[in-house]
């Protein structure tokens, strides 16, 4: 089908709008979107290709560089992968370490994640306030592993260092604030106005939706469906501690929102049941540079989703090819869908709720950075523009 | 369930290999006759001179079931799987960008999803053993 210029409206790809460039052509008819052809491939650092001449271990640093965000999910997606090819026991002292720190991820990314919701429909205390919240989640990351987003603290035969001694105190001090700030935020995004009316029936989708098109992450389990990989496919020490499966029913945005906030307080809740049952032990084992011929295939769950890693080793100390599926990739058709039928005011809401991080999708090629030159509307006009349309609309009602 | 291909076990993913006339068709098997199979994780392409080698990994469960073919690089044309499970279509498109498999059927093959508009359409695809970098490097500041 042809569409005529006129009726194009492109986002990105460098948008103040986004935190990470990326192009969205949307085809309107009058106010309604009815198609979204996205373009990808604007942060390409060649990351696939890169991982084909370094060893083993130092692809470790190379790949928890993909996503400030996920950073631990990458890096626990592709230890174990090795791990796996190596046929290696690690420590069950490390398996535990690894589930709090990847629990305290995912904490710090939804609330990074909630934050940007109350920024983009214009509630920006609820982003103020929540980013605050965060800092204490993302101060105990800094004091257990040295660093708050890139933290280099898996390893090929477990964790780095050793938890600090006296981390319990802090520890259930600051999962007690963030479960109760977790419960008034929930009851402030179902009561508040401004953000029932952007995200109540917004950005809809269903189970067959999902069948054909395979979302995961939260995007999955708003529909109903429980899916999730902790608890299907358990690695780290989540076959000990079990994650409950929360789920939402309606396959909004709205629903979306109280999802995420369930699942922090799950986390909060696991990160404690860890650490109260972490057996003792050694933290890691000595691992032999060269890796055996082999293929491995390992996913785990990043906070937006399934993420994925085929590792494939010729049988030396330099992998022949590894892929990653991040969880933004396969997210990206679902959100173009949930799209469709809605006005260009509710675009930033629908492409917030799945969640993207663009630079885990693209990562795979070692060209340069696309050099599109910038169209008309830019991020802070869409952002206004999205504010003023629903403030009209409550005032005309 | 009838495949013409050949299974083998890799601790918990199991491989169908199977030609790459067939691929389809054991995928359709699996997503109509598997169908807690259904969630596609990915499609992933690995540079095997003088063939390039296509996974289809699907996941349930515990299991990853996962179709293996390979097409010849003269040559790397395979049908599309759009028509079976939708979700296909940005992984094939990213392989098409990344080793240069054209996949039949597939709207997004007469456009770069991930290559930018300034790559050269004489240099080969990135991902393959002979592009080497810094001759692409060289080709594109010429440009």
């Amino acid at each position: 089908m042809q569409y005529s210029p006129e009726n194009m409206v492109p986002f990105g790809p460098v948008h103040p709008a986004l935190k990470e460039p990326e192009y969205f052509k949307l085809i309107l008819e009058g106010e309604k979107i009815v198609e979204v052809i996205p373009r990808i491939g604007y942060v390409h650092r060649g990351i696939e290709r890169a991982a084909q001449d370094r060893t083993w271990i130092k692809n470790v640093y190379l790949f928890e560089r993909i996503c400030g965000i996920c950073s631990f999910a990458h890096s626990i997606a592709y230890t174990q992968a090795i791990e796996n090819l190596l046929q290696f026991e690690i420590p069950r002292r490390a398996r535990y370490i690894r589930l709090i720190i990847a629990e305290l991820e995912r904490i710090h990314s939804h609330l990074l994640w909630l934050g940007l919701v109350g920024y983009w429909t214009g509630f920006d205390t609820l982003f103020m306030w929540i980013w605050k919240d965060r800092e204490h989640v993302l101060d105990l990351v800094e004091t257990i592993t040295g660093n708050r987003i890139h933290k280099s603290y898996s390893t090929i035969s477990g964790v780095r260092r050793d938890l600090p001694d006296n981390i319990g105190e802090p520890l259930r001090k600051e999962m007690k604030y963030i479960e109760e700030r977790s419960e008034y935020y929930k009851s402030l995004v179902s009561s508040e106005e401004t953000l029932v009316i952007r995200t109540r029936g917004i950005g809809r989708i269903n189970q067959d939706i999902v069948r054909k098109l395979c979302p995961v992450g939260p995007l999955l389990r708003c529909t109903g469906i429980a899916r999730d990989v902790r608890v299907e496919d358990p690695y780290a020490a989540y076959d000990e501690i079990i994650p409950d499966v929360k789920t939402s029913n309606d396959g909004d945005i709205a629903s979306l929102l109280l999802l995420r906030i369930e699942e922090v307080k799950e986390s909060c809740r696991l990160v404690l049941e860890a650490f109260e049952k972490i057996p003792s032990g050694p933290v890691k084992l000595t691992a032999p540079r060269s890796v055996p011929k082999g293929e491995a295939i390992f996913h785990v769950e990043a906070p937006r989703g399934e993420l994925f890693y085929f590792v494939r080793s010729p049988g030396g100390t330099i992998p022949d090819r590894v892929k990653i599926r991040t969880p933004t990739m396969a997210n990206l058709l679902t959100a173009t869908e949930m799209l469709k039928g809605h006005t260009l005011a509710d675009v930033p809401v629908v492409l917030t709720g799945m969640d993207p991080c663009f630079g885990c999708m693209d990562r795979v090629s070692i060209v340069e950075l696309d050099k599109s030159k910038q169209w008309a509307i830019r991020g802070e006009e869409l952002r206004q523009f999205g504010i003023d349309w629903y403030k009209q609309r409550r005032s005309k009602t | 369930m009838k495949v013409g291909g050949m299974i083998s076990k890799f601790r918990k993913s199991t491989v169908i290999t199977v030609s790459p006339d067939h691929a389809k068709e054991t995928c359709q098997l699996i997503v109509t006759e598997l169908p807690e199979f259904y969630h596609l994780s990915t499609i992933t392409g690995v540079d095997d001179d003088p063939s390039i080698t296509l996974y289809y990994h699907f996941w349930q469960g515990g299991d990853f079931l996962s179709v293996k073919t390979g097409v010849p690089k003269t040559n790397p044309v395979i049908p599309s799987l759009i028509d079976v499970l939708p979700s296909a279509i940005l992984y094939e498109a990213e392989v098409k960008d990344l080793l240069g498999v054209i996949f039949q059927g597939n709207p997004l093959m007469d456009r770069r999803l991930l290559l930018p508009d300034n790559y050269p359409l004489e240099a080969p695809p990135p991902l393959r053993k002979e592009a080497d970098p810094e001759k692409i490097r060289k080709m594109m500041e010429l440009e």
